[in-house]
């Protein structure tokens, strides 16, 4: 009964806490905050569910496979879309260069290819918070396997 | 298709084997994909780099400048490909394809599972694509960015045996690497504040005009940067981290710490010292002369310190601070043939510092035994492994033939040339010292018989002991030796040896075209051209 | 002509971006306790961000979010704070490694002090070689 008002209390924010997460992702380009930030925040809400709700509820809701998946190819996202610029015939990376439509300044979609890519690196940074918190919590596991 | 890669091979050199590497731990369970990945990622450097040498040597002629996203320079990010970026290309890989090589089939016995050797090739590559970064980066920033992913990963290949000495020997690399970096940052933040620019060729301009309203600012920066990189190189005083890093890290682990990773921060201290504050700078703060005494000191200690050590890769590590002095040596002397030798001599160390470490993991590995007293008549027993060992070592002391006495040959040359010869009679004297503790080796493995009564004794000790460690730090049953038996490594190991044995050769007997991109690369940075 | 005091008061952010690395360094240095070494660490880093950050600040700007309707606006250099990021993260990662290696030494030693962790190491060694010899 010791931990009812803040599960009761997490159950109601967290979800909040990562629909904010986000937010700020996807709107990295035109405010504060990025996809570092969100993805921080993203990795914080779920690292905080791990804490109140036991690791073991948090373990089985996000596997390890899961982890691996999203941490490896939230980097390779990043490099699919700098070949975007590539695959046009003008450099790494290249975003108005390779003719992506830039949109309206100040509208959400207004970076061209910025939206996507902070997109790859919020779920990176995400996921490698979440597994840093899993590798600091449960270090014997893997010496124990 | 053709067309495409070759207009972006500078990025793809670098994002191939980034991507390579942070994709792996999704195929951790498959072992054979994994390693097959790593070595086609590594031939697809080596191709590439081999291709855009190609590129700027026939097609262009000057440096080609490629511009990341399409911007401009004092904006955007620039990658510069000249003569340095592909001669330390080449070197980086020429050297960690074989070391690539070494470890297919046999990682899993050094590091344990196979989610730890997906996890090494990972920071392998990563360090390998960071290095070929450092290479072409021509931005202070991005290159502090690539030596922390570079530190990172090696701390990280450091630890991946996963005893506690090595996590040790891990931590405190990992401060003083981190002390370093911020070294390194703020000496980057004063040259932002000073300059406003973090291109290096417009930082370069903005210094050499507020040099002399600031002088004091500049001099902090000189003096932040070359601690910085020093310490991260292991320049003699700050080498303190070196041998314990080197030594207990899995031995292909060692030889790409040992072989490349250093000179990776050397190649950026040369970078900032060359191309940002450039030669009058370097004069008037006097850095040449604090190079070249700080490499005299190195070459002599480094060896007298190598000279009683018993464990065989406490003393090639100890072997690798006094080789490094060479290297700060020829960039200290500022002259044409000295630059030209310590270029090479970087590279012809990387590839047989390599060799080293590769041949005498395999030694270890095999016998069981790490100490050189203990390795008396390994040579008739694992005749490849101490043949390339042998070669090393030769290369290393400078016999002609080899690839370390071109370097010499080079760096004397260029130390003449000043006219001081101090220099010349400690490069000499290092050689001979050099000799002095590898030549024992050498003796030890070829010409010495093994005692024995003394022998049966120790060698079940050592059955005994090895069998209790791998016990201890090898949770996978199955793959733990029942029985010593001492002989030569397996055929992706021994193509690994002969390949770098040759890089040695080739360097030592045909030097002409690397040491003719070594001189174009020391006349750029001395702006003679 | 300014006097150094008022170089220094004008100057304040990068005098205490050197006062912090230096107390960074001391505690790396000195201090033998590994968390503490690592704080000394992440004290370093801030004093690096701090010299940044002051470098990008123009008195009297704003937040350098394009306002389209007021072209007189003076911003704040974006780019230094943008670096610091990447600094940031950089220096995340050095910490969660260096907190897994603590935690790896505190497991096999049950201490944090580098000294003790020293030198139970060597008498271990001691006893391995006097084993074998």
């Amino acid at each position: 009964m010791r931990d009812f008002i803040l599960k009761r209390v997490a159950a109601v924010i967290l979800p909040f806490v990562c629909v904010y997460g986000f937010y700020v992702i996807f709107h990295g380009h035109i405010s504060a905050g990025g996809s570092f930030a969100g993805g921080i925040i993203v990795g914080l809400s779920y690292i905080a569910f791990s804490t109140i709700y036991g690791i073991k509820k948090g373990r089985a809701k996000m596997p390890d496979k899961v982890l691996t998946w999203a941490e490896s190819f939230g980097t390779l996202w990043y490099g699919i879309m700098g070949m975007v610029g590539i695959s046009r015939g003008v450099p790494f990376l290249a975003n108005k260069l390779a003719g992506v439509d830039l949109g309206v300044p100040g509208a959400l979609f207004s970076g061209g290819l910025i939206f996507y890519i902070g997109l790859g690196v919020g779920i990176r940074v995400a996921s490698t918070m979440i597994t840093i918190f899993f590798t600091l919590m449960e270090d014997d596991r893997e010496n124990a396997a | 298709m053709t067309a495409v890669i070759a207009d972006n091979l500078p990025a793809f050199v670098i994002i191939v084997p980034l991507f390579a590497g942070v994709v792996l731990p999704v195929f951790a369970r498959r072992q054979r994909l994994v390693e097959g990945l790593v070595v086609l990622a590594e031939a697809a450097g080596l191709a590439g780099v081999g291709f855009l040498a190609y590129i700027v040597f026939t097609h262009r002629g000057t440096d080609w400048v490629y511009q990341m996203g399409g911007w401009p320079a004092p904006w955007g990010i620039e990658l510069t490909v000249n003569s340095l970026a592909v001669f330390f290309l080449f070197a980086v890989m020429a050297v960690s394809l074989p070391i690539a090589l070494f470890t297919m089939g046999n990682l899993k016995d050094e590091v344990g599972s196979n989610k730890r050797t997906a996890r090494f090739y990972t920071l392998f590559l990563l360090l390998v694509g960071s290095l070929a970064g450092m290479a072409l980066a021509n931005d202070l920033f991005n290159t502090y960015v690539l030596v922390e992913v570079a530190t990172l990963s090696c701390c990280g290949l450091v630890s991946s045996r996963g005893t506690p000495r090595a996590a040790e020997a891990a931590f405190t690399y990992l401060v003083l690497a981190t002390l370093a970096s911020s070294l390194v940052v703020i000496g980057i933040g004063f040259i932002y504040v000073t300059t406003g620019h973090l291109n290096m060729g417009f930082a370069s301009q903005g210094l050499a005009q507020a040099w002399q309203d600031r002088p004091h600012v500049v001099w902090l920066a000189i003096s932040f940067v070359l601690v910085g990189f020093g310490l991260k190189s292991a320049l003699f005083p700050l080498h303190v981290w070196l041998p314990d890093a080197h030594s207990s890290a899995p031995s292909p682990a060692s030889a790409v710490l040992s072989g490349l990773a250093v000179k990776g921060y050397m190649i950026c201290l040369l970078k900032f010292l060359y191309v940002v504050f450039g030669p009058a700078l370097m004069k008037e703060f006097s850095v040449d002369r604090i190079l070249v005494l700080a490499g005299m000191a190195a070459i002599i200690c480094g060896a007298v310190m190598a000279l009683p050590q018993d464990d065989l890769k406490r003393r090639l590590a100890f072997s690798t601070v006094s080789q490094v002095g060479y290297i700060y040596l020829g960039f200290g002397l500022m002259d044409e043939n000295g630059l030209a030798g310590a270029l090479f001599y970087l590279a012809s160390h990387a590839a047989i510092k390599s060799t080293l470490f590769l041949s005498a993991g395999a030694m270890i590995a095999s016998a069981g035994k790490k100490k050189i007293s203990e390795m008396a008549g390994i040579g008739r027993k694992m005749p490849l492994t101490a043949a390339a060992f042998t070669a090393a070592s030769l290369g290393l002391i400078g016999i002609p033939m080899f690839s370390g006495f071109i370097g010499k040959w080079y760096l004397i040359a260029g130390s003449l040339d000043t006219g001081d010869f101090l220099p010349t009679v400690i490069i000499i004297a290092g050689s001979v010292l050099c000799a002095a503790y590898l030549f024992p080796v050498i003796r030890a493995m070829w010409f010495e018989t093994p005692q024995k009564a003394k022998q049966e004794s120790t060698v079940q000790q050592e059955c005994k002991t090895a069998v209790q460690h791998a016990a201890e730090h090898m949770p996978a049953g199955p793959g733990v030796p029942r029985e010593v038996r001492v002989k030569d490594p397996g055929a992706a190991q021994k193509l690994a040896l002969i390949l770098l044995t040759a890089v040695i050769f080739v360097l030592g007997v045909v030097p002409g075209p690397f040491i003719e991109l070594a001189r174009s690369a020391a006349a750029e940075l001395l702006m003679l051209r | 002509m300014k006097t150094l005091l008022e170089k220094l008061i004008v100057n304040y952010p990068y005098f205490f971006a050197m006062v912090l690395f230096s107390i960074g360094v001391m505690t790396v240095l000195t201090r033998s306790n590994l968390f503490k070494k690592l704080l000394g660490i992440n004290i370093m880093g801030s004093a690096g961000y701090i010299l940044f950050i002051a470098a990008g600040n123009i008195r009297g700007g704003t937040d350098p979010i394009l306002h389209q309707s007021d072209p007189g606006t003076v911003y704040v250099n974006p780019l230094p704070s943008a670096l610091m990021l990447t600094g940031i993260v950089v220096s995340v990662s050095v910490t969660a490694f260096a907190l897994s290696l603590i935690i790896r030494l505190y497991k096999e030693y049950g201490t944090t002090d580098a000294r003790r962790i020293a030198r139970m190491r060597n008498e271990v060694t001691k006893s391995d070689s006097s084993d074998r010899g």
